[in-house]
């Protein structure tokens, strides 16, 4: 806890003359973490995961006097988007594009007009918490009303060749106007033998009848840890269709909350986890239905080879008195290796009746019939393995909208595939 | 082609086949007929290669070399398919990409050019007619929402594209209409020439009567009891297996 002390000082004096309304929630977000403390084995919703790396080094926040040189070639970069690049935790204004119909604000102009977004409430997430006391990078993009975004924006946040162990806590708002439409990609990657932290919280607001196709891809270097909060919150009749791949960090755990605020909501929630070696992932779903008839879809699905583990915790709830609600939630995991290990608990909770829902978990092995199978035609047995696997995160995968995406996650995808059934 | 001598062969330490000899020779097609339990797939997954099935002793050659030491896919490689009783549904792989991957693999291992999409769509329109299939299943995942004919349909689609040289059909008949039947059994015998052998695995005559077979053989209890020709299903059909029963 020394070292999270010692940077939230260093950060209050390096900005000294921040604003007072700011200054005065990171203090009352910081007094919440240390009340709380790193989640142990003993705290309900995080018993599988061991956070307790994450006290054993000492990390420190990036201060402007930490940007290497730019490469020259941004890694992750998907063709026909627009970009929002951060390097190593700083905003490159100089390389981002912006479309038109977007407006980004940085430096904490949104804190400013809207502080009630980043109340810490009743928020039992110590990373939420630390996030709040310590956020040094903020950027809103906000879709303005009646505006279609034609391109993707890719949100690139890039952690590369450090030469001591960093932490950022960025914080973004992605918030889409009243019938305007976009496909934002939130895409973390990371290049470092050196281990860092990257606890980000992204807050997802879509207005009336908002639509939002929201990508997030996960692949940090093996040596990095990345807890993450994504709060999503649904206006009338707004569209969400959400699809998040992960396949890098030794610890990621992602908490994902979403409500309804108004009737008429669509929400689909996807997600593809790929681990390997000894990789721990760990995603917890909230989704609350507290108005009528709105939609809500999960699957999930985990590959995990090697030794290593995941966890799927997903509960929705369905208020009371709440009309028409239609939900699904489904996990699917396919284990490689016989130590690799699942863990799944989807939950529902209904209070209302007019409902129709649905929830299912699975986890199993390569189906030996379908493997046979392929192999009778000539397929080798690797190949055959990854048909097999590829054919599992598929579903998944369409949910993506855009092409360059999906092809950039394919060929991602395939990669690691080739890779796992090689060494597996 | 084909030699199995002396097979005996079993699964969990339970011996099923117990003492086949059967020689399968180029262009002839050789029906093996039994009762449930008799040994008929079996002997189709050792041929095969499937896991889990023990060999205890005996042989089975195919042109000259040990089969039994080889991979499912090598097998195949060298020219073995066959039509699954039960054909597998693999979600998430589509059915064009699927056959295109195989024959691909077996292009390659002959040491041809493998063969491009195009090229490859037109190939397999044209097999599709064969078995009166609709393009539609070319789209969708390997036998992922297909009927029981279907499936079977799809068996022999594979067949006629990936061209081996040994087809064990193992119940290809089995959950077939009357108007199925005819195509699967069409599709078959189109395919024979002097080259290509066949070891049609079935309960029924029924199969047999569009396909003239040159041997037929009585299997019971894991041993093979009678060989003789179509007369011999006719008998089967009419008295059963008990006349055969020492």
């Amino acid at each position: 806890m020394t070292q999270f002390q010692e940077q939230f000082e260093a950060l209050l004096n390096y900005w000294p003359d921040e604003d007072s309304t700011l200054r005065q929630l990171r203090i009352k977000a910081f007094n919440k973490f240390k009340d709380l403390g790193l989640p142990s084995k003993k705290w309900e919703d995080w018993q599988f995961t061991d956070f307790s790396s994450l006290e054993k080094t000492d990390y420190r926040l990036p201060w402007a006097d930490s940007l290497p040189t730019l490469p020259s070639i941004i890694p992750g970069r998907i063709p026909n988007t627009h970009l929002i690049l951060m390097f190593n935790g700083h905003y490159q204004p100089q390389l981002s594009d912006i479309p038109k119909g977007v407006t980004i604000s940085t430096g904490f102009d949104h804190f400013k007009s809207n502080p009630d977004l980043y109340a810490i409430n009743g928020d039992l997430n110590p990373f939420f918490a630390l996030n709040t006391s310590m956020m040094n990078l903020g950027i809103s993009i906000i879709i303005d009303a009646n505006n279609i975004i034609e391109k993707p924006i890719q949100v690139i946040y890039v952690m590369t060749n450090l030469s001591d162990p960093l932490m950022n806590h960025p914080r973004f708002i992605f918030q889409v106007g009243k019938n305007a439409e976009a496909t934002i990609v939130e895409h973390y990657s990371g290049s470092s033998d050196t281990s860092y932290f990257i606890n980000p919280v992204t807050q997802v607001i879509l207005e009336t009848n908002a639509v939002l196709n929201h990508i997030r891809i996960q692949e940090e270097s093996s040596t990095a840890s990345h807890t993450a909060s994504t709060h999503y919150t649904i206006g009338r009749e707004g569209r969400l269709n959400s699809v998040s791949v992960s396949s890098g960090s030794k610890l990621f755990r992602h908490d994902v909350k979403l409500a309804f605020k108004s009737k008429g909501g669509y929400a689909s929630l996807n997600g593809l986890s790929l681990t390997e070696k000894d990789q721990h992932h760990d995603q917890h779903v909230l989704l609350e239905h507290a108005s009528d008839v709105c939609q809500s879809h999960q699957l999930f699905k985990y590959i995990l080879s090697d030794k290593s583990s995941g966890v799927f915790n997903g509960k929705v709830i369905v208020r009371e008195k709440t009309k028409q609600t239609d939900a699904d939630q489904s996990n699917k995991n396919l284990l490689l290796s016989p130590t690799a290990l699942m863990n799944s608990n989807p939950q529902l909770e209904i209070y209302a009746e007019d409902v129709k829902c649905t929830h299912g978990s699975t986890t199993g092995q390569i189906d030996p019939e379908a493997l046979f199978y392929l192999r009778t035609r000539g397929i080798g047995i690797h190949k055959a393995m990854e048909l097999i696997i590829g054919g599992f995160s598929k579903d998944i995968i369409d949910k993506i909208n855009n092409e360059d995406v999906k092809s950039y996650i394919n060929k991602k995808v395939t990669d690691w595939l080739e890779g796992a059934v090689q060494h597996g | 082609m084909l030699e199995i001598k002396n097979l005996h062969a079993g699964v969990n330490g339970k011996e099923i086949l117990k003492g086949i000899n059967l020689s399968v020779k180029p262009g002839e097609l050789h029906a093996i007929m039994g009762r449930n339990g008799s040994g008929k797939s079996t002997l189709a997954n050792v041929i095969t290669g499937r896991d889990n099935h023990e060999v205890t002793s005996g042989s089975v050659t195919y042109n000259g070399a040990d089969l039994l030491d080889m991979t499912p896919e090598d097998r195949a490689l060298r020219g073995i398919f066959m039509s699954f009783q039960y054909p597998v549904v693999i979600p998430g792989v589509n059915n064009t990409y699927f056959l295109r991957a195989a024959l691909n693999s077996k292009l390659k291992h002959n040491g041809l050019k493998e063969i491009n999409v195009a090229d490859f769509m037109r190939l397999i329109r044209e097999k599709l007619k064969l078995v009166n299939m609709d393009e539609k299943y070319l789209s969708r995942a390997v036998n992922d929402g297909f009927s029981g004919g279907e499936k079977k349909r799809n068996e022999i689609l594979q067949m006629l594209t990936l061209e081996p040289e040994l087809s064990i059909l193992d119940e290809t008949d089995s959950g077939l209409d009357i108007d199925a039947l005819k195509i699967v059994a069409e599709g078959v015998n189109n395919f024979r020439n002097s080259s290509r052998s066949f070891v049609a695995i079935t309960h029924y005559q029924r199969l047999l009567d569009h396909m003239k077979p040159d041997f037929i053989h009585a299997l019971i209890d894991g041993k093979i009891v009678k060989s003789g020709g179509i007369n011999l299903a006719h008998k089967l059909e009419e008295k059963g297996y008990s006349w055969l029963e020492a």
